[in-house]
């Protein structure tokens, strides 16, 4: 415990009595005693400074007077509790937002994975950029040419998916997505297991009994982890599995499952088409670098091979596609679709920090001149340049660590929105925490902001003897001051602009998405995914139980139409990009130009109807299209128009092209539809090919045309697709309308966040130009009175101040549009892309901004014309 | 204070006087003034500390954890603050000492040596 200055004292003083009492008992006289014991002990004041010393440093004595400014600080911010509490909110908002943006940031692009070194882990994709696929994923056949040539990697792992429906831990049957394996899946990945065992060698090949590992978040989320779930045999397809384990968290990639079974789960995957064909691709391919190889030494290689096989098999690779390989670290494949988003929402919330700081600054910067005769006082009573400083310091770090610590409060909740909101880009943004890190991110902007703020106020002028003039009470504002609060309210409104203009235009995008014309009837059509029946059935049952389920249903009250296909638009992306290359009666391709590739989609009768697209020439197909009928098609506008420029599509035959694999027996084309785009939001044209599914395909989505609320219909539909088969799955039933804003929720989001950083900013743009004018009115009411006196109109003195707010707001406007040109060529120097925004959302954002300055500017602008001449002339 | 030359006493040695309020307290707990007066008594006089120099000395003795002060009452029921020995300061206590007869033979060796070496 140090002893205090009391302490000290205390000590010298009893031993000084001490000293005297001992000379008056050994016989002095009380007066010479007291005399000689005070010579004795020589200067009091410089012994007691001396122990002083012993405990505290010249450091210790520094801080311990910053303590005492900070309590001063405090206690004069008390007094201006307005300001305070705006310039803490204001700070509080800048450095929440940087510190939920930064923790999604770091934890998508800087955070290791949890698999084993997955510095060589690689995640390898082929591409196909000739029919604008990105992802072609890999046949079996494909894959064993990797495996068998590939000398740097030193294991393979291959995933696809498959839905299953699942029975067996309690309640109704449910589709999972499950991941299928082989044995060296979990061994590439590096990962390991919750609970139980992973799939390993063991478990690969044909003759292997069936497992089943659950992914984390399914065990924890749907069976609340149990721990007995181990060794459980569960229904997964069509047949048994035994549940060996729970896998460690990990990232869900290539795609979040419920389940990872082994190969033999799948008869699919065990089936001659799987193992075969080469066209057959639906694999996706992960590596682990053998020892010694370098991520550049394997993708030389595996291209290398890569080009080898397709050199190989021409027949499998149309030139036209450009079938092509991607080799890059798992690490860098999650990270680079997010990295874009991510490092433009990085760059809102820096700017709506820069924001906050000069806004703050301006507060700041019209207190201290409300303070000059005060610091001029300081100064006048021997204060030092530093002494002063330190007291701006200590005030300005009172309010930024007050701002930062309820900007981390704030943090928890917005990282929460943040990540849920990343994790459309990148699945790691869900490992997103507030923690150590983030708390050192919201010091140090405080520390920034600190720092600023305390040199931002000019210190009273030393050799200037009229600054120090106390009689002076009111505030006088030098043109140089008045010039930096200009200059600040500018830099926000500049700022804000640019963060306006982002939102318009990500608001105008989505608008434009939200309300185009699909080729759909969106309201009444009601959408449900019945995957194949459990019990695995196909064929025969599969054609018996949608046609009963479409006769049963269409018999429902309320229902205009059923139909079935295997595509719900949009909702159904893996199937959406799928295209096949036809051969067309009549029609030649160009020299060196490929057969067109156009999607194709089996669909039921009245399926065109029911979604409501209209048939432009020849029939719908009908019932009688069975399997032993004539082979028929109906093709898009598109198709007609492309292919049959003279309207003669009709009754002409198409066959699928030989690479495609199918058969390519010729089909009649019985009709012609509108053009529906079940992929893009935005329809653009497309080459569609309708084939009735009795003749090629097995539905899984039926489409029931509601008379009225459609969601009133799904107690009945789903009851009645149980009563024909009760194990039957049924799933996500949905209007097309709320599949295509589900499907927008990214755009949705990006323009919610950008628009909420563009709120914030306007908000505080507004205050900060308020700030200011009212600041600069408040300093000149001398010169307000004195013009009043000489004659001035009101009207004109409030026209003169809103001018000063419209040209504060038209020189932000003017450098933010510059600044945001000058951001634009950067962006598409890194990036290479560059979306310029349309006139729509630079002039709106204009408007808006010059509207809430002027509307910020009325209130100064009104006082200003208000002004009391006697009282303003007397005032000094 | 200023001295004449005839002053019989002695300027303390540098870093003597930690050591000498260390040996002073060996017998038991002491206040400043009175540690003072027992120097001086034990000296015969010809050490006298001064009070700026011994109550900071004290006070570093606290800061190292070789004393322990606290507020009590001496004899003539006067209140007082008191200085104890603390167990590593009886440690430092020896060390000192074995220091300081280690410099003063080496002291003593250079200013009277053997009479052996003499002629």
């Amino acid at each position: 415990m140090r002893p205090d200055d009391r302490d000290l004292e205390d000590e010298i003083r009893t031993a000084l009595e001490l000293s005297i009492r001992e000379r008056i008992e050994r016989g002095e006289d009380p007066q010479s005693a007291r005399r000689a014991a005070l010579e004795e002990f020589g200067s009091l004041q410089s012994t007691r400074d001396a122990m002083h010393r012993v405990w505290y440093s010249r450091w210790s004595e520094g801080m311990m007077s910053f303590f005492q400014e900070m309590r001063v600080g405090l206690r004069s911010l008390l007094r201006a509790r307005g300001l305070a509490l705006t310039v803490i909110v204001t700070l509080a908002l800048g450095i929440g937002a940087n510190a939920a943006i930064f923790s999604v940031v770091r934890s998508v692009l800087l955070a290791p994975l949890v698999n084993r070194d997955a510095d060589r882990l690689l995640y390898i994709r082929q591409t196909a950029p000739g029919i604008g696929t990105k992802n072609f994923l890999f046949s079996m056949p494909e894959i064993r040419d990797m495996k068998s040539r590939a000398t740097t990697v030193s294991a393979f792992g291959d995933f696809s998916t498959v839905d299953f429906t699942l029975i067996g831990f309690g309640g109704e049957p449910r589709v999972v997505t499950a991941g299928v394996v082989n044995g060296s899946f979990f061994e590439v990945m590096g990962l390991r297991p919750a609970l139980g065992r992973l799939i390993d060698a063991g478990d690969d090949g044909p003759k292997a009994a069936p497992v089943a590992v659950l992914t984390h978040r399914y065990w924890t989320t749907v069976l609340h982890s149990d721990p007995t779930v181990v060794g459980k045999v569960i229904r997964l397809g069509p047949g048994n599995a035994t549940v060996v384990g729970v896998l460690e968290p990990s990232v869900p990639y290539p795609a979040e499952t419920q389940v990872i079974a082994n190969v033999v789960t799948s008869p699919h995957h065990l089936g001659a088409t799987m193992q075969e064909e080469r066209w057959h691709r639906m694999t996706e391919l992960f590596g682990r670098l053998a020892p010694g190889a370098t991520l550049e030494g394997a993708r030389a290689e595996l291209k290398a091979v890569h080009a080898s096989m397709v050199h190989a098999h021409p027949e499998s690779y149309s030139p036209g596609a450009r079938v092509g390989l991607e080799v890059k670290t798992l690490r860098d494949q999650l990270a680079s679709p997010a990295r874009t988003i991510l490092l433009l929402l990085l760059a809102a919330a820096a700017v709506v920090f820069v924001i906050a700081c000069s806004n703050v600054a301006n507060l700041i910067l019209a207190r201290s001149v409300r303070r000059e005769s005060e610091l001029a006082v300081r100064a006048a009573l021997g204060a030092s340049r530093g002494a002063l400083r330190r007291t701006l310091l200590a005030e300005s770090l009172v309010l930024c660590v007050a701002g930062a610590a309820l900007g981390l409060v704030l943090a928890r909740p917005l990282v929460a929105v943040a990540a849920r909101y990343a994790a459309r880009f990148s699945v790691r943004a869900l490992e997103a925490r507030v923690d150590g890190s983030v708390l050192w991110l919201g010091a140090g902007l405080a520390m920034v902001a600190a720092v600023l703020l305390a040199y931002v106020p000019r210190l009273p002028s030393f050799e200037r003897s009229n600054a120090m003039n106390p009689a002076v009470g009111g505030v006088r504002i030098t043109p140089g001051t008045n010039r930096r609060l200009k200059i600040f309210a500018t830099t926000q409104i500049a700022c804000s602009f640019l963060l306006l203009v982002g939102a318009g235009m990500l608001v105008a995008t989505l608008n434009a998405m939200s309300t185009a014309n699909t080729g759909y009837d969106m309201r009444q059509v009601l959408a449900v995914d019945v995957p194949p029946p459990a019990g695995g059935a196909g064929g025969e049952a599969t054609d018996r139980f949608f046609q009963e389920a479409t006769r049963r249903i269409g018999e429902l009250p309320g229902v205009e139409g059923v139909a079935s296909g295997m595509v719900v638009p949009w909702r159904d992306a893996d199937w959406t990009v799928l295209k096949v290359q036809f051969g067309f009666e009549g029609y030649r391709p160009a020299n060196g130009e490929d057969n067109p590739a156009c999607k194709f989609r089996p669909v039921s009768p009245r399926f065109f109807a029911v979604l409501g697209v209209p048939l432009a020439a020849g029939r719908d197909f009908t019932d009688r299209d069975g399997p032993d009928a004539e082979s028929v098609a109906i093709v898009s506008q598109s198709v007609a128009q492309r292919l049959f420029p003279n309207g003669e599509a009709v009754n002409r035959h198409l066959w699928f092209d030989a690479r495609s694999g199918l058969e390519q027996k010729p089909r009649r084309i019985v009709g012609v539809v509108a053009d529906a785009d079940d992929e893009n939001v935005v329809q653009v044209p497309t080459m569609t090919v309708y084939l009735p599914w009795r003749q090629l395909g097995e539905p899984s989505r039926l489409f029931v045309r509601a008379a009225g609320d459609p969601y009133a219909l799904v107690p009945a539909v789903t009851r009645t697709l149980h009563d024909i088969s009760a194990d039957q799955a049924v799933e996500r039933p949905a209007t097309l309308e709320d599949v295509r804003t589900q499907v927008l929720t990214p755009q949705r989001l990006n323009a919610f966040v950008f628009s909420a950083f563009g709120g914030i900013a306007l908000l505080i743009a507004v205050v900060g130009v308020a700030g200011v004018l009212a600041f600069s009115v408040g300093a000149r009411t001398r010169e307000f009175g004195i013009r009043l006196a000489v004659g001035c109109e009101p009207r004109q003195l409030k026209a003169r101040v809103l001018r000063e707010g419209a040209v504060i707001a038209a020189a932000g406007i003017l450098v933010g549009g510059l600044g945001g040109i000058a951001l634009a060529w950067v962006a598409s120097r890194l990036f290479g892309v560059a979306q310029m925004p349309g006139a729509l959302p630079i002039a709106g954002a204009a408007a808006l901004l010059a509207a809430a300055a002027i509307l910020a500017s009325l209130l100064p602008a009104v006082r200003a014309s208000r002004v009391d001449v006697i009282q303003a002339l007397r005032s000094e | 204070m200023t001295r004449t030359p005839a002053d019989p006493r002695l300027e303390l040695l540098q870093g003597t006087l930690d050591m000498l309020i260390l040996r002073t307290l060996r017998w038991g707990p002491q206040h400043g003034h009175g540690i003072g007066q027992a120097i001086r008594r034990q000296s015969e006089e010809l050490l006298r500390v001064e009070t700026g120099s011994l109550y900071p000395a004290l006070h570093r003795l606290v800061k190292r954890g070789w004393l322990k002060s606290e507020w009590g009452v001496s004899e003539a029921n006067q209140r007082a603050k008191f200085y104890r020995l603390t167990p590593s300061g009886r440690a430092q206590l020896i060390r000192e000492q074995d220091r300081w007869s280690q410099l003063v033979s080496a002291i003593g060796r250079i200013m009277n040596p053997a009479p052996a070496n003499e002629e």
